[in-house]
């Protein structure tokens, strides 16, 4: 696997002469080539579990940092061995803490930054800036640079059009690199930062590189869901622009539960929902909340404040315009073999009874699988007129999501995510642990 | 409870692209395209948020106007769609400026291009620019010079021009305009315009036939028996006679709008989605199209005129008796003809077009039939089965349909036809962007996939021009046939047809 092609093997430098180094290789070699007209890109990049894997001799690979097949098998293998919940998603801090030295290996190498997927080097990112931070503390900085392009099959012709810059080093010494950082953005170009980790690690670290001017990228499966969504939501507040992968992954939820209302004739069935059950993979309940603040915002529900758990299942009310009330359930289910996102919306029902003609109840089932469907059909679904449609679960990595955000978006915050982020926040940030 | 005009979960779901900072220069100003179309168009894009705040509308036409006429013009203009907005006019109307042009006079285009670093500083647009020609034919080499000498091409990546139809007369003077143009500016920043490819309709022939599986290995010789492609009007010439006079159907619809149709419906399947691939198919499959009788091209077409029709409470004018034109004038307003296309796909289907003013229904479709079953096995209840037809609805009544036969109740088995249906209001329900919205937002976006390549412009002209030769040098052999306004036609048009034992679908 080589997707990017650096024109010299990365060079090791002083971290502090990475700017010099950097000026003197596009005007030495690149005499007419300034580089590609694209946006500059930071990645933290910790890749915890990779790493333990690797240096615990689990697998017996370079660190790469991306999530490859071989990792995540690794990491499911985990799951199994240490008799871990089977619902338990790959790269859950639980399965981190599980992963057991069979013996302490210093990895072959560390190539971390200098492959990145051809999803995004084909998108022709005039800088690459990787933080890769070591598992343990005392290790020194150290600086990798190289020029790079595309192979021609993803439409890179001769011109290099890009460089790349690894970081590496233990926490505390990236945190001390962070005003080389700086010095390394082009100033003419949208940068992007892309903090590919847990949002619960290092919130002193994210705030720092996470300046108000750079399109950040999160994920927000991944970390304690209402510090998440806490953190989701004061970012837009705080006017940063904000993508979400979380949420980009709901799009095939979105646009086909959309589409079931294109046809002007079902548009009243909206007027009339009293029920709105969502079934999500695993326990995270971010991306199902997310998904629910969309429907209950566009269809100017408001929430009360009425929202408890009983056992691990969320319940809460809206009122409608009408002021009719629609009940919401959130169902997290366990299943076999997670996806690598946690807490993916699986099942979607939602139920429309109109009061002065409940004959014509409509019961609406977006489902991801013929199981899913069988299981929200059940409970008399049947006796009413039955509107359904599979969604493909999204299996996309997250560097596949975040090529596809990068080529299409200008990083700006979507204002559906700003108006369903607050909501979903304040659903969580309201629930009574038991009534 | 009122039902909501748009379905409040689509609202924020599509993810259309925002042009870039960006100034547009319309030439023509004054002209009727540019209040009727482009302002409208460019206002709807406002509304949409895919017009960035760094954005100006530069309106040059010789008129002394001054910023504030032209917006006053076009507010009064647009006055029904600045009443239904009357906020977001303004923020619009404060991105339009203006600037007397002449284009013969290489002064007033120096001048444009000072007011255009004026108007670049003022609203951060990066020096992008997209001139548009919305003038007279005569002018677009002149103006592509004057634009070139005063260095207002000069960067291939930033500046486009976008020429409006018809792009040349005939075969000749389309390789010349070309050559003018092309010694100005490159061919990726020359956008030749034709709104009929704007159309979500015609876009969506690509994706029906590309998309499916179904559809692309029946679409051929083999499953085809013939292709009609009709664009009709019930209008008349209104007041562009001045125009319609020296151009005609053939001109004014065929060489354009009913090829560019054609070619969608007919060519091969591109490897990428991308705006060569897609005009390489085009172009090929133009080549090789040809009338069905080359040798005698007066048989592969059939020209009319409308006369004057309707009733005694509603008389309607024939075509010579409207304002403006020639009361002898030989100009046709129809036109029906019969093409073959050379390739091993199509290779003996006839592709027959026609297009006409004032005739019986605004419609334009491309309607497929198929080969007849081989066997009858059944009574049809018409005497023999209907071919199955796959029609496809440009306008109005955007959508499709498939004509297939069925069993017709009762107890024997006569079949029968019936029809398929999808309709885009009744499965979307809302209204599409009219053409010109999704031209003009991809020309400032640079994505020349939706317009004519150089080579595709060429290659419809030569299509043509026995046909052009025959009316300018011996026009008696390409007779003017009369037909009453709002009919299908002069009754020599379907006897075209039925010299292959074929009939115009009625649509």
């Amino acid at each position: 696997m080589s997707p990017q092609l650096t024109l010299q093997t990365p060079l090791q430098i002083p971290p502090s002469e990475i700017p010099s180094y950097l000026k003197k290789l596009w005007t030495q070699e690149q005499i007419d080539n300034k580089g590609a007209n694209t946006f500059s890109l930071i990645i933290w990049q910790p890749a915890w579990i990779e790493q333990k894997l690797v240096t615990t001799g689990k697998i017996n690979e370079p660190i790469l940092g991306n999530q490859r097949l071989e990792i995540i098998e690794a990491a499911r293998q985990i799951v199994l061995e240490n008799d871990l919940p089977h619902s338990t998603p790959p790269f859950d801090k639980s399965v981190l803490a599980s992963i057991k030295a069979c013996r302490d290996i210093e990895p072959e190498e560390d190539l971390r930054g200098q492959h990145i997927d051809h999803s995004i080097s084909e998108l022709k990112p005039r800088r690459l800036i990787t933080l890769a931070p070591t598992i343990g503390k005392g290790r020194e900085l150290e600086a990798l640079v190289a020029a790079y392009c595309p192979l021609p099959e993803e439409g890179g012709g001769n011109a290099a059009c890009g460089d790349v810059v690894v970081l590496r080093g233990d926490v505390e010494s990236l945190k001390d690199s962070l005003h080389t950082v700086e010095q390394l953005i082009p100033n003419d170009l949208p940068s992007w930062l892309w903090w590919n980790g847990s949002l619960d690690e290092d919130p002193d670290l994210l705030n720092k590189v996470a300046i108000p001017v750079r399109r950040l990228i999160i994920d927000t499966a991944l970390g304690e869901p209402l510090r998440c969504l806490d953190l989701l939501q004061g970012s837009i507040k705080n006017g940063q622009a904000v993508n979400d992968l979380n949420w980009l992954r709901l799009r095939t939820w979105r646009e086909t539960l959309a589409m079931v209302f294109d046809p002007p004739n079902r548009r009243e069935i909206l007027h009339n929902l009293v029920n709105v059950d969502i079934d999500i993979e695993g326990e995270n309940p971010v991306q199902g909340l997310l998904f629910a603040a969309w429907i209950a915002d566009r269809l100017e529900w408001k929430l009360e404040k009425d929202i408890y758990k009983e056992g691990n299942i969320i319940n809460a009310k809206f009122t409608r315009l009408d002021r009719s009330v629609v009940t919401f359930r959130l169902m997290p289910l366990p299943v076999g073999k997670p996806s690598i996102h946690p807490g993916q919306i699986i099942g979607l029902r939602l139920i429309s009874r109109p009061k002065d003609d409940p004959k014509k109840s409509v019961c609406i089932i977006l489902a991801s699988e013929s199981g899913e469907c069988m299981r929200l059909e059940a409970g008399g679904m049947a006796s009413m007129e039955l509107l359904e449609e599979v969604v493909p679960i999204q299996k996309n990595s997250a560097e596949m999501d975040v090529a596809r955000l990068l080529s299409t978006s200008r990083g700006s915050t979507s204002p559906l995510l700003a108006n369903a982020a607050p909501l979903a926040a304040k659903m969580l940030g309201l629930i009574n642990p038991t009534k | 409870m009122n039902m909501p005009i748009t379905n409040p979960l689509r609202i924020g779901l599509r993810q259309e692209r925002v042009v870039t900072p960006q100034c547009l220069v319309i030439f023509g100003a004054s002209g009727d395209l540019t209040h009727r179309k482009l302002i409208p168009a460019l206002f709807e894009l406002f509304k949409q948020r895919r017009l960035p705040s760094e954005f100006a509308i530069i309106g040059c036409a010789r008129r002394p106007w001054n910023d504030e006429e032209f917006r006053r013009k076009m507010s009064s203009a647009l006055k029904e769609t600045v009443k239904e907005s009357p906020k977001e006019w303004e923020d619009f109307s404060s991105n339009l400026f203006y600037e007397p042009v002449n284009l013969q006079h290489s002064e007033d285009v120096i001048n444009l291009a000072q007011r255009l670093d004026e108007i670049d500083r003022l609203k951060a647009t990066h020096g992008n620019r997209t001139f548009y020609l919305s003038v007279s034919p005569k002018f677009y080499a002149d103006a592509c010079q004057s634009l070139a000498a005063a260095g207002l091409l000069k960067d291939p990546k930033r500046n486009r021009v976008v020429i409006e139809k018809p792009f040349g007369r005939d075969y000749g003077s389309a390789q010349t305009l070309n050559q003018l143009v092309q010694n100005c500016a490159l061919e990726s920043q020359i956008f030749r315009i034709d709104h009929y490819l704007g159309k979500e309709t015609v876009q969506n022939i690509l994706v029906l036939r590309f998309a499916n599986a179904i559809f692309e290995p029946i679409w051929n010789r083999n499953y085809i028996s013939n292709v009609q492609i009709t664009s009709a009007e019930t209008v008349g010439v209104e007041d562009r006679a001045g125009y319609y006079e020296s151009a005609g159907a053939l001109r004014d619809m065929v060489q354009n709008h009913l090829t560019q149709m054609l070619a969608i419906t007919a060519m091969e399947p591109p490897g990428h989605f991308d705006p060569e691939s897609i005009r390489n198919e085009k172009a090929k499959v133009l080549q090789a199209a040809r009338l069905a009788n080359e040798l005698e091209p007066w048989k592969s077409c059939v020209r009319g005129q409308y006369s004057k029709g309707g009733n005694q409470s509603q008389p309607i004018l024939g075509y010579r008796e409207e304002p403006g034109v020639n009361p002898n004038s030989t100009t046709e307003t129809y036109v029906a003809m019969k093409l073959f296309v050379d390739n091993w796909r199509w290779q003996g289907v006839p592709f027959y077009i026609r297009t006409g003013k004032r005739l019986a229904k605004r419609t334009s479709e491309v309607a497929l039939t198929f080969r007849e079953a081989p066997v009858h096995l059944f009574d049809a209840a018409g005497g023999t089965p209907t071919s199955n037809q796959l029609i496809l609805r440009i306008q109005p009544d955007e959508g499709a349909e498939f004509r297939f036969e069925v069993k017709s109740p009762g107890s024997g088995m006569r079949s029968r036809p019936v029809e398929m249906e999808f309709s885009y209001d009744e499965s979307f329900g809302e209204p599409s962007d009219e053409g010109y919205v999704r031209l003009l937002a991809d020309a400032m976006l640079g994505d020349p996939t939706l317009f004519t390549r150089s080579d595709e412009v060429e290659a419809a002209w030569r299509l043509y021009t026995p046909l052009l030769e025959l009316i300018e040098d011996s026009p008696w052999q390409l007779p003017i046939y009369p037909y009453e306004a709002r009919t299908w036609g002069p009754a020599e048009s379907d006897a075209l047809l039925a010299k292959d034992q074929l009939l115009w679908r009625r649509p």
